[in-house]
């Protein structure tokens, strides 16, 4: 019984391995994104981080050089060019009398808040003008002869309890949503060929002519294409933990770092979800009339783990969407990254349902093998 | 309000008797341990400071009061806190800071170091050592008169240096400690167990005020242990602080040459120097009774404005750019019997609240006043705070009976570690001229003025980025100083409202220049 299991099974991943051309597209992406995502991040990064020199257009300038000259040791400037962002900072021409007489001088930030690229850079020229009017507004009480700390009648202080490795919020997700894709991209071509593809080069016939169950030869299968998911997923860790370590978050003020213990969670947790991909792109394929057809659907299948994901990621899903497989997987991951608890009877359930899911669609696979229509794609 | 909080504090730096404030050392919490501490490796627990959102992880080691005896049971708490390093790229280091004071608690400037090293802090821990005697390491402190009574105190009709002993000698007998055992040369061995404890295998210094001394014995004394050292406004080991007096008076003088060369100024205050001097003329004969506001109850109180008053006034509000543009006003209404700007500026000496007392005096007693000669202190009572601290040191000295640190404290520090020294040009308390004093034997050196920062550069400039780049190089060869070449001077108040206008030099001021340059 496990001899011809493991026959089989061994047959399956020379067959897969045979071709190169599927095995190779599944890791590419495991290559591919954790390069590309540290290339976006970067760039990301460089239009968050707003130490640099921001340069915008000051109109009436000369109405309020004081004012400008703080601006300025805040490195926010006058420029020209393109290299300055569309803000426009408008002062009264009244200012100087204004301010003389103890009146409110009014200044006009010009810009669309609208503008993504341009919100970090808005928000930083108004927290320098708020410290410009704190700093005046101190003077003038000294002046007075009054504390300027009596502005402040309640002292608030914040505690923040989040720690360097847990202000990723959102890069932290995409990280994990990349990671956790590829057990379904690295599966996907394998599932389809050994499939769709056994049926249209006619050999599946010639396998389920042979002396074994229908459910030994799905789950073959399923071994075999989800061993090569979690080469994709080792893959992707290995690259991921490299190509993340040149990203420099710190310039954000926070850390996304891969070591090996949560490698070796994600390893764990990814098991059942390599199983999971695999039985359910099985299915999927058989159920296809063709190969073509077979990528088609599961393409649109591969829609649910993605939609999944992103509501993890965006932090969008409801309660109860976190008992549910990948979801629960990925929130344990960004908890393990943040070095927070994780949520151990989500994950639990998660993981139990998911190998439901698996035993499912794998019973389902061999149950439309017995069908005359799937065999032969009728 | 954050920022005002953080001028606050920098502005209370240099308090008292003597000069600036430094912070302790670094230690970190995640990294493995390869050197093997003598004892158990502290517990450390999440804590917080004041203005300073980010969590840090506190904890104390126990080490003997007098290091010459340690068997004895007389022990003394040593806390720490250490910033965690948002990515620890370097875990065997650590970036210490040294408060000021002497006195200061690194522990309450947090946020200050936090702001200084932000970027340092980026792959490296940074670690808070309360000096012994300071915040939470069994802090010496007295009251002090609050601040009705300091109003209506009349430093001319009382006699000051009976007072002072009488103050000095209560404190003594409430405090009961042998202030030996805190002094900077004590002191230092708590940092470097603090190291040992916490397993880092170097440090990075970084000394602000008084803290740069602290920075520079730990480096006579445990050289191996330290990769870098920044001292920002430095107090050398060859400089009394009784020569704070003519750097503050300079610091006046140039506050005076700048109104001379504003035509906002000049045209506001024509006759600011006279009134200066006519003030001080005044008030030096006689005590100016009067009633003002309280700063907070807004009750009408006594004050006594006497000479003693004003040139406190006077200095502490040279420690910022702001309240120095306040001055020729305030002297303007003082000179005209309109004292609430003057009262203003006198709230500075609230701040000295939680300044270690016997910290200060343990290093103003035993490593400043033993290497006092008749010469320097001719020298020093030629300014008004140079006297009055010499009679005032004098006078606290003879009552705590420190004993003087060896001969050899005086000499300027040896060493081939890479030190970056950080001036301010304005600087009322450290000018850029100790700084040379104290580079004499380093071999491997680089002093930078900002040639418009007040006390404290890395707390006024672009120094945070500098530092940085100087931990992560080890040298300081590739340092564009450049940027603290920026005019940092604020046009000067005309009426209590502030002022538009800047002086005329500010027109062809770096801003300008920049702008020009930026294309």
């Amino acid at each position: 019984m496990m001899t011809i299991f493991r026959t089989l099974f061994r047959k399956e991943l020379l067959d897969a391995s045979r071709d190169k051309r599927s095995v190779m597209a599944g890791l590419y992406y495991a290559v591919g994104t954790p390069l590309l995502m540290c290339l976006l991040f970067s760039v990301l990064l460089k239009q968050l981080s707003s130490s640099d020199e921001l340069l915008i257009s000051i109109d009436n300038a000369n109405a309020a050089p004081a004012l400008v000259h703080y601006l300025a040791n805040k490195d926010i400037r006058q420029g020209e060019g393109a290299e300055v962002k569309a803000i426009r900072l408008v002062v009264s021409t009244d200012f100087q009398q204004q301010l003389q007489q103890g009146r409110p001088a009014t200044v006009i930030i010009d810009a669309d808040r609208a503008d993504d690229q341009l919100q970090t850079a808005i928000r930083r020229l108004e927290r320098e003008l708020g410290r410009y009017n704190s700093e005046i507004a101190t003077l003038r009480l000294m002046a007075r002869g009054i504390d300027p700390q009596l502005m402040q009648p309640i002292d608030v202080q914040m505690q923040d309890q989040a720690t360097p490795d847990s202000r990723g919020g959102t890069f932290l997700g995409i990280a994990s949503l990349s990671i956790i894709l590829t057990l379904f991209y690295a599966a996907m071509n394998l599932a389809i060929d050994t499939s769709a593809g056994e049926r249209e080069r006619n050999s599946l016939t010639l396998l389920l002519s042979q002396p074994l169950s229908s459910l030994q030869l799905v789950l073959a299968k399923i071994a075999a294409i989800a061993c090569f998911s979690m080469l994709g997923l080792v893959v992707i860790l290995l690259v991921s933990k490299f190509t993340y370590g040149m990203v420099p978050w710190q310039q954000l003020g926070f850390n996304i770092s891969l070591d090996a213990d949560f490698m070796l969670f994600t390893l764990l947790v990814g098991l059942p979800l390599a199983l999971l991909s695999a039985s359910l792109q099985v299915m999927v394929s058989f159920v296809a009339k063709s190969f073509k057809e077979a990528q088609t659907y599961v393409t649109m299948v591969l829609l649910v783990p993605v939609a999944l994901s992103m509501v993890t990621t965006y932090n969008i899903a409801p309660d109860h969407l976190q008992w549910l497989p990948i979801a629960a997987q990925q929130q344990a991951m960004i908890g393990f990254l943040k070095g927070s608890a994780i949520a151990m009877p989500q994950l639990l359930v998660s993981s139990l349902l998911t190998l439901a899911i698996f035993a499912a669609c794998s019973y389902a696979s061999s149950r439309l093998l017995k069908s005359e229509k799937v065999v032969f794609g009728l | 309000m954050n920022t005002l909080k953080l001028k606050h504090l920098s502005a209370a730096w240099p308090l008292i008797a003597a000069t600036a404030l430094l912070m302790p050392l670094a230690a970190s919490a995640q990294q493995p341990k390869l050197v093997t501490p003598q004892q158990a490796k502290p517990t450390l627990s999440p804590c917080y400071a004041q203005n300073l959102t980010d969590r840090m992880l506190c904890g104390s080691i126990r080490r003997p009061l007098d290091a010459a005896a340690p068997s004895q049971d007389a022990g003394i708490d040593i806390h720490f806190a250490v910033l965690p390093a948002i990515n620890p790229l370097h875990q065997q280091e650590a970036v210490v800071a040294f408060a000021g004071g002497p006195g200061q608690s690194a522990f309450d400037a947090a946020a200050t170091f936090a702001h200084i090293l932000r970027y340092a802090r980026e792959s490296r821990d940074i670690l808070l050592v309360d000096q012994r005697g300071t915040g939470k390491s069994g802090l010496l402190q007295c009251d002090g008169l609050d601040l009705t009574s300091q109003f209506a105190l009349d430093e001319n009709s009382v006699d000051i240096t009976k007072m002072t002993r009488k103050e000095t000698e209560l404190c003594r007998d409430k405090l009961q400690v042998d202030l030996n055992h805190y002094t900077t040369v004590a002191a230092a061995g708590d940092f470097e167990a603090v190291r040992l404890a916490l397993g880092y295998q170097k440090l990075h210094l970084y000394g602000g005020s008084y803290g740069t001394r602290m920075a520079q014995e730990y480096m006579r004394q445990y050289p191996s242990a330290v990769l870098t050292a920044t001292l920002d406004g430095v107090v050398p080991f060859n400089q009394s602080f009784g020569a704070m007096g003519a750097a503050s008076d300079a610091s006046l003088e140039a506050v005076y040459a700048y109104c001379d060369a504003s035509p906002e100024c000049q045209q506001q205050f024509p006759a600011a120097r006279a009134q200066l001097q006519q003030l001080q003329q005044t008030l030096t004969a006689q005590t100016i009774n009067t009633k003002v506001r309280h700063p907070r109850t807004f009750e009408l109180i006594e004050l006594n404005l006497t000479r003693a008053k004003l040139q406190q006034a006077l200095r502490f509000a040279l420690y910022r750019n702001s309240t120095r543009a306040m001055l020729p006003l305030v002297v303007d209404q003082a000179s005209t019997g309109d004292y609430s700007a003057l009262t203003g500026l006198m709230l500075a000496q609230d701040i000295a609240a939680d300044l270690s007392v016997g910290v200060n005096f343990a290093v103003v007693c035993g490593e400043d006043r033993p290497f006092w000669t008749a010469q320097s202190q001719a020298e020093f009572a030629q300014s008004y705070l140079g006297q009055s601290w010499l009679q005032g040191a004098e006078t606290s000295c003879n009552v705590w009976q420190v004993t003087p640190v060896a001969a050899d404290y005086t000499a300027p520090l040896q060493t081939d570690t890479p030190v970056l020294l950080l001036s301010g040009g304005l600087d009322p308390v450290t000018p850029p001229g100790w700084a040379e004093l104290a580079m004499a034997k380093m071999r491997n050196a680089r002093h930078l003025v900002a040639p418009h920062a007040t006390h404290i550069v890395a707390s006024q400039t672009c120094a945070p980025k500098l530092i940085s780049q100087f931990i992560n190089q080890q040298s300081t060869a590739e340092l564009d100083e450049r940027c603290l070449q920026q005019e940092l001077r604020q046009a000067f108040l005309t009426n209590a409202n502030g002022t538009a206008m800047p002086p005329t030099a500010l027109a062809a001021s770096p801003t300008s220049t920049t702008i020009g340059a930026e294309e």
